[in-house]
Order: C-alpha cells, then structure tokens, then sequence
C-alpha cells in the first residue's frame, strides 16, 4: 500500500510538472504569464492529478450548473446523521446508559469463578 | 475580478477578517491550555502534549462548524454575508489547524513505534467489526485528508478549470467530512471523558449545523415555492413564468427556478428586464441575491460585475455568465427554458407601467 501510494504520488509529481510549466497557459488564458500562483496549485495537482489530466484534456466550457440538489441532499443527510452518530456514540459509553452497572461478586461466588478457571 | 491569477486578492476586508482569524485561533488555543487542566479529572492527569493535541482539535471542530454554518446564516439574514466573503481562507486555517492536530498525535502516541509513524496510526487498531472501541482515527484521518484537498483546491483557478459541476461536487465533501469529525469525537474523546463540557460543546455544534441547514433548506424552498408553483401553471413547453414586471424590485431581481439545478436571475433595471443565469462564474454566489450597482448585476458575495445586456464582465475583465431571452405575454414577463451561450448579447426587455 505504501508503495502504492508512492508511486500515484510520484506520478502527481511528473503530472505537477508538466502540467504547471506547460499545459497551464495554455489551458487558461488568467494563467498566461502569472507564475507567482502556480506553486499554490502545487499540492492539488499532486494529489488530484487523475481528475486534473480529464479536465486538461476537455475542451474549456463555461459551467453555470451548480449541483445544487445534491447539495440539498447531502446537508439533509448530515442533519441526520450527526445526532445520530451523537447519540450512538453515548450509548455505546462503558459508563453511558446502556452500561450496566458492575456488580460486586460475593465472596463464595467469586471463590468459585476463580476454582472454575 | 482579475485578468490574471495572483496568489491572494488581498484587500483591506481580507486583511482584516484574517487578521481577526489569526488572533481568535491563537486565543482559543491560550485560553484552552490555560484553563483545561483546572477542569481535569485529577485521577488522570494528562500530559501537556496531549492538552496541546486536544486544543488544536477542538479549535478544528469549532472552526470547522464555523464554516459549515456561514452558508446557512448567510441565506438566512444577509447581515452575515460578510463572514462568507473571505470563508476560503477559514477553511485553509482550519486545514492547518486539524494538521497540527494530527502532528501531535503522531509525535506523542507513536513516537517510540518500531514501524513508521503513520503505518503504526492506520494498523494499531483494525477493529472494524465492532461499535465499542472501533478505530476512530480513520474518521479523523478521512476529514483530514479531505480538508487538505479542500484546502489545495480552493484557488480561483480550480472552479475555472474543473468547471463548477465539478468543483462544487468536489467541495461538498465536506459534508461527510463534518459527519466523520462528529464520529471521530463520538467514537473517540467522547467514549472517555468525564467532563460533560466538551460533550456539549460538540453535540451543541453539531446539532447547530444540523437544524441551521435545515432551516435554511425550508426557508429557500418556501422562497422558490411560490415561483415554482407559478412557473408550471403558467408555462408552456419553453417559455417560464416569471410574474408582472411591477412585482420585481427596482435594482434587485427574481430568481426563477428551471428545471434540475438550473435558476434564472431575472433582474429590473428601471423599466428594462434583463436575465441571467443565477451563478455567479467566480464562485458560483447566488447572483439573484444580489443587486444592480453602476448599472450592473453585483454579486452579493464578492462583488463581481456582469452587464445586464450581455452577462459580461466590464472591461478588462473577461468573466461571462450566460443569458436568457425574455418576453412579455399578457402583461406578464416570461423567460425562455435555453440559457443563451455565456456572454451572448441580449436587449434587455422594456415595459411601460
């Protein structure tokens, strides 16, 4: 796994390259001449590189759709599950209210428990 | 607006709100160091590198709940439209906060561990099988992983580049970010403290993100119902009702909802009416929210211009957005289904009272 992830990083690497010296102006016409921004994008590339060789390779669109229903969506989910992940969270406390409360052995008990091990 | 990329916009506003940042970030980590150990278990007394860990987490969860509450405030009541102008940067703090979070978790708990440090964080406990004592640092690792990519992403440059269907399903990863903190509290912290306060303060935030969302969900849906429920009534198969041209606000507009995610702009100008796609192309704002200033849409978050004539930018600047046809039928403006081509030139309508 770790050299895996060495070599999808290291591909990012080559990627960032390329992508940062070359493909970026001519991708975008705001990056034409701008270098002292580039570095910032340094992190994303590495790690998006995949998704950032699709979109080099697709024609510039303008996009004014924003996924707003999945949206709408996902923060309805969340306002589900974070009580519920809350209140799972309690219960399953070793002292929360599901615990149940310890019981002292009696000593004939306990002297049994301990002959039977 | 810009004609070229800059690393940072900065202008007084942005100085100042990190500014102001900066100096909670550093305060809440002070005051958190100064006053958890009076209100320690004494039984089990914890070591400064763990009161520093569970700080720089704490600040995270709060910065984060923050974030995720700005969004919800602002369409609420506008009066908190300035904590979103500059809410980027927030999320990049927040970044290098849980960063040190996680710093300090590695360099305490694994810091003698035969294998490497993080090797020893993802296969110290693989105990997924089970609710009690599940490993709740892959929660914490997923929303940080997540942050990062946020954060390496949160450039103007990556909306114009992966599109805004794209970015914006990139960036709604946050969403089940949020959630895996909450877990990653709940599963972690929560299983051993004593001290309620911190349970309340993470059930207080997260219950608060929940129902701001909610709210705002059923105020926007209530907002567009009425819209919406016109629209169908009154529509054929490409044009959309949008109400009489007297019931826009002078300088403001209507937002129209189309079909799927679409939303139309439908802005009054005098007696001049002019459409426009409702997403701003900087970062996608609700441009409807806004209104006209020197003869031109302004977006409420920051401040981009486009003409009403064609959704372009005023010169130098190159940004577009598209444009719809209007008409008037029985004294009732209609907009047309298609979204012209961004910047595609479009008279805007007149009408007489």
């Amino acid at each position: 796994m770790v050299l895996a992830l060495e070599v999808y990083l290291g591909a990012g690497a080559l990627v960032t390259a390329v992508f940062l010296l070359w493909g970026i102006g001519r991708r975008d016409p705001q990056a034409r001449g701008s270098f002292a921004f580039r570095p910032l994008l340094i992190p994303g590339v590495v790690i998006l590189w995949p998704l950032v060789l699709v979109a080099w390779a697709r024609p510039a669109r303008a996009h004014h759709r924003p996924p707003l229903r999945l949206q709408e969506g996902l923060a309805l989910v969340l306002a589900v599950a974070i009580p519920v992940v809350l209140v799972t969270g309690l219960l399953v406390r070793q002292q929360g209210p599901l615990e149940r409360p310890a019981v002292l052995l009696a000593p004939a008990d306990a002297d049994m428990e301990g002959a039977t091990r | 607006m810009s004609l070229r990329h800059t690393p940072v916009q900065w202008n007084r506003t942005k100085l100042v709100y990190d500014a102001v940042l900066a100096v909670a970030v550093v305060g809440f980590i002070v005051v958190f160091l100064r006053l958890a150990p009076e209100f320690a278990d004494t039984t089990r007394p914890v070591d400064g590198a763990i009161q520093r860990m569970r700080a720089f987490g704490v600040c995270a969860f709060l910065m984060l709940t923050l974030i995720l509450c700005i969004g919800p405030l602002a369409r609420l009541d506008r009066r908190f439209l300035p904590l979103l102008y500059n809410r980027r940067h927030l999320g990049v703090m927040t970044c290098l906060v849980a960063l040190t979070h996680a710093v300090y978790v590695l360099n305490w708990y694994f810091a003698f561990s035969p294998t490497p440090k993080l090797t020893a964080l993802v296969t110290a406990n693989t105990a997924y099988g089970q609710l009690l004592g599940f490993p709740f640092e892959a929660f914490g690792i997923f929303a940080l992983v997540v942050l990062v990519i946020l954060a390496a992403t949160s450039h103007d440059f990556w909306l114009a580049f992966l599109s805004a269907p794209v970015w914006k399903t990139l960036h709604l990863l946050i969403y089940p970010a949020y959630a895996a903190v909450v877990a990653h509290i709940a599963l972690g912290y929560l299983q051993d403290a004593t001290n309620p306060a911190f349970a309340l303060v993470a059930g207080g935030g997260g219950l608060v993100v929940a129902g701001l969302h909610v709210a705002a969900l059923m105020t926007d849906r209530a907002r567009h119902r009425s819209n919406t429920a016109a629209a169908t009534a009154a529509s054929d198969t490409d044009w959309v009702d949008v109400g009489p041209p007297e019931a826009i606000p002078d300088g403001r507009a209507r937002i129209v909802r189309l079909d799927g995610d679409e939303r139309v702009a439908v802005f009054r100008d005098g007696n001049r009416l002019a459409a426009v796609s409702n997403a701003c192309a900087h970062q996608n704002g609700p441009l409807g929210e806004g209104r006209i200033i020197d003869g031109c849409i302004t977006c409420p978050w920051h401040g981009f211009q486009y003409r009403l004539e064609d959704g372009r930018s005023p010169p130098p600047f190159i940004e577009t957005i598209p444009t719809y046809r209007l008409r008037l039928a029985d004294r009732r403006v209609q907009v047309h289904r298609t979204a012209n081509p961004p910047g595609t030139p479009e008279e805007p309508l007149t009408w007489t009272a």
